[in-house]
């Protein structure tokens, strides 16, 4: 081993002892907060809020969410400016990633919904990046304070009831609006049967956020547990949740929009006399 | 009415409001300028593949007329060959003939030649003959009447009074 490379090795690991010693030793910020009362605010967001710009007490999520949406709008506006009209028939790698997301969600629309897919593309898209990014912009940990004073970490959007009721319900109302659009009257009966879909999308995708929140709040409040156990509960409960809960949430809505907003052929039924053609039953 | 979970209407649909907004500015931003150039890109080779598909298409036809042409030339040819046969044999009989002609000509003139050389000839003969005739009766006749050499004389003092008169 080099005598530079050496050199390099010893002060990392000096940060790494000071780091931990400083962790170890630092006065706990929670204000003596139970694990208890940590995992029950977690869910509830009943003591620590955010004053909105003075309107409101909100849930951390709904801040998250709006810091979520910021980081994505001017992304997105920084792409549309500066990336898109340098775009050439044969794309560079940054280019390709952009078509492949948006040929994803796009293509997903189509096979799932051949009949009507251009409002369900543009949707699946949306929902799809904010969940995705949403739920990896708990791993940075953006700090916030509370109306108690308390300095907390910012979660995943959804992991708040209230935005994962908006997400469940509005799929819900897309796939309406498919049905209607599809089938009018008929669709919306359709539709209605599978009304439990309301609840499904909306807790599923409260529970999965959630559990990763409930993890990784659990690991850190343990002092012990918050060296290397991160990077996997990391993995498993942000990375992993961020992919599947878009792909799941998207997948699903497609499917039902597809289904609902399929053109039904009116329903035929044999004469009640003898054996005949089929005739068309204008009750239907 | 309190609801569980801490479920609040008011910030349900800010919720909704900030993922309205973040939906709208994704639409317009990213969505469909990316899904318009795909599309565009999608036109562009699809006009191109409808050019190569044209071209191949004209080139097929091309190639058929092409073939239908050298089928129509082969059967053209093989039609000419058969006229300029016939035309060769015809201009062939009437050189043929022509020749015959020609060699009868020549040997009908010929013929006559050979006739009137022959003709002359005979004439020619009969006179040398009749010469040799008269030259011999004259020898017979000089030889009847006496010496040669005063014979001469005689004739060449003949001669001279002949002649002498032509002069004058």
């Amino acid at each position: 081993m080099s005598k530079t490379r050496r050199t390099y090795l010893i002060a990392w690991i000096a940060i790494l002892a000071v780091l931990l010693a400083g962790s170890i030793l630092a006065p706990d910020g929670t204000g003596g907060e139970s694990v208890q009362e940590t995992m029950r605010d977690a869910v509830l967001h009943e003591s620590n809020q955010i004053n909105l710009l003075g309107l409101r007490a909100v849930n951390p999520g709904l801040v998250s969410g709006m810091v979520v949406t910021a980081f994505l709008l001017a992304v997105a506006a920084g792409i549309r400016i500066f990336v898109i009209p340098r775009f050439r028939y044969v794309p560079g790698r940054f280019q390709l990633i952009l078509e492949q997301i948006v040929g994803l969600f796009d293509g997903m629309a189509q096979s799932n919904s051949p009949w009507r897919n251009s409002f369900l593309g543009a949707y699946i898209f949306a929902a799809g990046t904010y969940i995705f990014t949403g739920t990896l912009f708990e791993l940075f940990g953006f700090q916030a304070v509370s109306t108690a004073g308390r300095s907390i970490a910012l979660p995943a959007p959804l992991s708040d009831i209230n935005a994962a009721i908006m997400l469940g319900v509005l799929s819900y109302l897309v796939i309406l609006s498919g049905a209607i659009a599809g089938n009018g009257l008929r669709g919306v009966r359709s539709a209605l049967t599978e009304i439990s879909l309301l609840i499904s999308m909306s807790f599923r995708l409260f529970g999965a956020l959630l559990s990763g929140l409930l993890v990784t709040e659990l690991v850190y409040y343990y002092i012990t547990l918050s060296f290397v156990l991160p990077v996997i509960v990391a993995v498993l409960f942000t990375l992993l949740h961020a992919l599947i809960q878009s792909y799941v949430l998207t997948m699903l809505t497609a499917l039902f929009y597809g289904e609902m907003s399929e053109p039904k052929e009116p329903r035929l039924k044999p004469p009640a006399h003898g054996r005949g053609k089929l005739v068309h039953d204008p009750t239907t | 009415m309190n609801i569980p979970l801490n479920i609040d209407w008011q910030q349900i649909l800010l919720h909704l409001f900030n993922f309205a907004i973040l939906a709208g500015g994704l639409y317009l931003l990213l969505y469909r300028p990316v899904k318009d150039f795909m599309k565009k890109r999608e036109e562009h080779y699809q006009s191109m593949d409808e050019a190569a598909e044209r071209a191949r298409a004209d080139a097929a036809q091309l190639q058929e007329q092409y073939a239908s042409r050298l089928s129509q030339a082969d059967a053209e040819i093989a039609q000419k060959r058969v006229e300029a046969q016939r035309e060769l044999d015809q201009y062939r009989a009437q050189q043929m003939g022509a020749a015959r002609q020609e060699a009868q000509s020549i040997l009908d003139r010929a013929k006559e030649n050979a006739e009137r050389e022959h003709e002359e000839m005979l004439a020619r003969a009969q006179k040398e003959l009749a010469d040799l005739a008269v030259t011999a009766t004259e020898k017979l006749v000089l030889k009847a009447q006496g010496d040669p050499y005063e014979q001469f004389l005689d004739l060449a003092e003949r001669g001279g009074a002949h002649e002498q008169p032509e002069r004058e």
